[in-house]
């Protein structure tokens, strides 16, 4: 079936439309929509009443007044704000961005910096930790995103498993699913004043400290809207807005703010700003970070790289980059185990609810099938959830681990399994009317006849594997949006995850065409 | 936390919860409308004399069947525009339609596949066989009600999205269960009535459409996913 290829080759012309300029659009539409945190207290969090509230709030809420037209707020999480940016759909981003060079390169980064943060890892009671070297080889949770996870990994031999956004991560952290928890030092800090977290400690401090920076995207490099913005946080940090902040969000100070206060604030004895915007539209270099200036060292494969998304526009990151590639590659073999393991579940599964629907036990069968057509009618993803977080907390409670891998593959096999355990029960029925009792002949007869639903059920729950991705399985579309998530190469991920998916897809297609060539052979 | 706070809880939350589902009705209702006009589209044009037109019908009908919709999800939410302008005019492009699209294309392959098939059989006279389309097109549009969840992944303000924030602010991991549950109960009472309704209209047609054809497959499940 090559046509499919082929439209997914099609597909991949798709293109978003650039703004000629930011602020026209923003102008136009009387609102500039700024990207904030929504789980990350206090900088951007939801109040009682689901309203977006928070240290970066305020910020974007007073940025919107000196333009003179409304806020409008969109929630971001670490793993989509960059690609949020890159597509337009906000204007600014204001979310805990640590500033990178690898960042600089997919996001104009707007100087100068209004906070600064490093990394630290909260451990579960009894872990015990006087150096990070201490942590080679444990199993860490960690959020999709963070820039420090590819260091951290790199540095120190952890095994990460990585979660979207603070919520999972610190769940599997509390069902024990790993020793500890690699963060923003800031939010672990404001999380331990939690009842719930008594006896986690964090005693390893901050890592890999960066400045936090406001971002806007690639193509608004030297714009009206970068400049408008950098020169609000420079007024904010002469204004002592941003110390007044820490302070109403109950942060606790850091030397960044009130340095970046006295630096901001200084003047030349004529009286005029000493951090002012040279002819080029910069800063001077003396208030500029001097340790992301300096252009990063490529190598002869990433110019070759860096060539071809010159010409075609295209970033082919696992060309080049061993990480990249490793992840990827798991996330295939994963993706792999998962159809496996849910294939086969859901025969199973079908099996077992078609043996005991048909069996027509009085009571037991119906009470069965009422059970069997509630797990038909619940979505999918609620499944998922609930044997992980659920099943995961009571099993922790007894010393076992629930993964998203199990709790995915039970959840669809579940799901799949309960709709082919009725179309199996049906043909039974109609079997019976030929061969009763049903003996060999008559199991024959009910799986040729379940045969086309058979398959596109099974075939179904291939195409429902990824799923698994919402509960932090690292598999193919797990791996793809946390590759695009730190290269904006969306595009060429989206595509290779595509094309992943489809050959999986065709490749069990043929192996039950397979099967049922052996089935005709074994039933003469 | 006892039976009667959890109860009351919920109760509270329930508006919100509600005004979460209306999503799902939404999409699911944009999902089937475009899906159905697509399939339609390609069964006639896989039932017209034209060798051409078989062919494109055909591989479209192939690639809809085969692209697993989870994925074009993202590949939709990722890769389309966020506002298109058009005649000066900015227009967004919001994450539910792209939802709705990706949704469609299943959609689209089922109906191609069993609109075909209640064409043929209509032509030649077997219009109980025909027939079958009805109840196993309504089955296959609950099922994509309850896809309609997985909005919420690519930031769709739907009933699992604010399952989540009800979750985060009640802020007690005993409620995460029942809240889910509870999100799960709404589509099985709408889904579940509809179904039994449109299996039971499938068994009394199929029963009569084998007289007409003799394919006793014809009484189990559906054609093609």
């Amino acid at each position: 079936m090559p046509r499919v290829l082929w439209l997914a080759l099609l597909l991949f012309g798709l293109a978003q439309p650039a703004w000629a300029d930011r602020m026209e659009l923003i102008e136009k539409r009387g609102a500039v929509v700024i990207g904030v945190k929504t789980d990350f207290p206090p900088f951007g969090m939801l109040d009682s009443d689901g309203r977006l509230v928070g240290f970066e709030v305020d910020m974007a809420t007073d940025f919107a007044r000196r333009l003179g037209v409304s806020a409008r707020l969109v929630g971001v999480s670490s793993a989509n704000r960059l690609q949020k940016l890159e597509d337009g759909e906000i204007d600014l981003l204001i979310a805990t961005l640590g500033d990178t060079s690898e960042r600089r390169k997919i996001a104009t980064i707007v100087e100068p910096p209004y906070y600064a943060s490093g990394a630290t890892v909260l451990l579960r009671p009894g872990i015990e930790a006087d150096e990070w070297a201490d942590l080679r080889g444990k199993t860490i949770c960690a959020t999709q995103g963070a820039l420090y996870n590819k260091p951290m990994r790199q540095r120190f031999m952890l095994d990460l498993k990585v979660y979207n956004g603070t919520r999972d991560p610190l769940l599997a952290l509390r069902n024990g699913a790993c020793a500890g928890w690699l963060y923003d030092a800031t939010a672990i800090a404001n999380e331990m004043k939690h009842p719930d977290l008594a006896g986690y400690r964090a005693p390893l401090g901050q890592v890999l400290t960066s400045p936090w920076a406001a971002a806007v995207a690639r193509s608004e490099r030297g714009g009206a809207l970068e400049r408008a913005v950098g020169d609000a946080i420079a007024d904010w940090h002469r204004e002592g807005f941003l110390l007044e902040l820490e302070r109403k969000w109950a942060v606790p100070p850091t030397r960044f703010l009130a340095d970046a206060r006295d630096d901001w604030s200084r003047k030349d004895p004529a009286g005029a700003w000493l951090c002012q915007r040279q002819p080029s539209g910069e800063w001077n270099a003396a208030c500029r970070n001097p340790a992301l200036l300096t252009p990063s060292d490529v190598n002869g494969l990433y110019r070759l790289a860096l060539q071809i998304r010159e010409a075609v526009k295209l970033d082919i990151t696992v060309l080049y980059d061993p990480y990249d590639q490793w992840i990827f590659l798991r996330g295939i073999l994963l993706t792999l185990q998962l159809v496996a393991v849910i294939v086969l579940g859901t025969l199973v599964a079908g099996a077992v609810v078609g043996a005991v629907l048909g069996a027509r036990i009085p009571v037991v069968s119906q009470a069965f099938g009422a059970v069997i057509a509630v797990i038909r009618t619940t979505p999918p993803l609620l499944q998922i959830y609930i044997f992980y977080f659920w099943l995961g907390a009571v099993a922790a409670d007894h010393g076992f681990e629930i993964g998203g891998f199990f709790a995915a593959a039970m959840g669809l096999a579940l799901y799949n399994g309960a709709a082919l355990g009725n179309v199996l029960a049906e043909a039974a029925s109609v079997a019976r009317e030929r061969h009763s009792p049903l003996g060999r002949a008559g199991l024959v007869e009910t799986v040729r006849l379940a045969w086309e639903p058979l398959v596109s059920i099974a075939i179904n729950g291939v195409r429902m594997t990824g799923m698994a991705s919402t509960v932090a399985v690292p598999e193919v579309i797990n791996a793809a949006a946390g590759i695009s998530s730190e290269h904006g190469n969306a595009d060429v991920m989206m595509n290779l995850l595509m094309v992943v998916y489809v050959v999986i897809i065709l490749i069990m297609m043929k192996l039950f065409a397979v099967l049922k060539k052996g089935m005709h052979r074994v039933a003469g | 936390m006892s039976p009667a706070e959890i109860v009351t809880a919920l109760w509270k939350w329930t508006p919100y919860l509600a005004g979460g589902f209306l999503w799902n009705i939404l999409i699911s209702l944009a999902s089937v409308g475009i899906g159905t006009a697509a399939g339609v589209l390609l069964a006639v044009m896989r039932t017209s004399r034209r060798r051409l037109l078989q062919r494109i019908a055909l591989g479209l009908t192939a690639a809809a069947r085969t692209l697993p919709t989870f994925v074009l999800l993202f590949y939709f939410a990722f890769l389309f525009p966020v506002e298109i302008e058009i005649a000066g005019a900015v227009y967004s492009f919001p994450a539910w339609i792209k939802v709705s699209l990706a949704l469609g294309v299943a959609v689209a392959g089922f109906v191609s596949d069993n609109f075909t098939a209640a064409l043929l059989a209509w032509r030649a006279r077997h219009h109980a066989a025909a027939l079958i389309f009805v109840p196993a097109w309504t089955t296959y549009s609950l099922m994509t009600a309850l896809a309609s969840t997985t909005g919420s992944v690519v930031g769709v303000d739907e009933i699992v999205s604010r399952s989540n924030a009800v979750i985060a602010a009640l802020d007690d991991t005993g409620m995460m269960v029942w809240v889910y549950l509870y999100a799960g109960a709404w589509f099985t009472v709408v889904c579940l009535p509809l179904i039994t309704l449109s299996q039971r209209f499938k068994r009394r047609l199929a029963a009569r459409a084998v007289e007409a054809t003799g394919r006793q497959a014809e009484r189990v499940g559906e054609k093609t996913t």
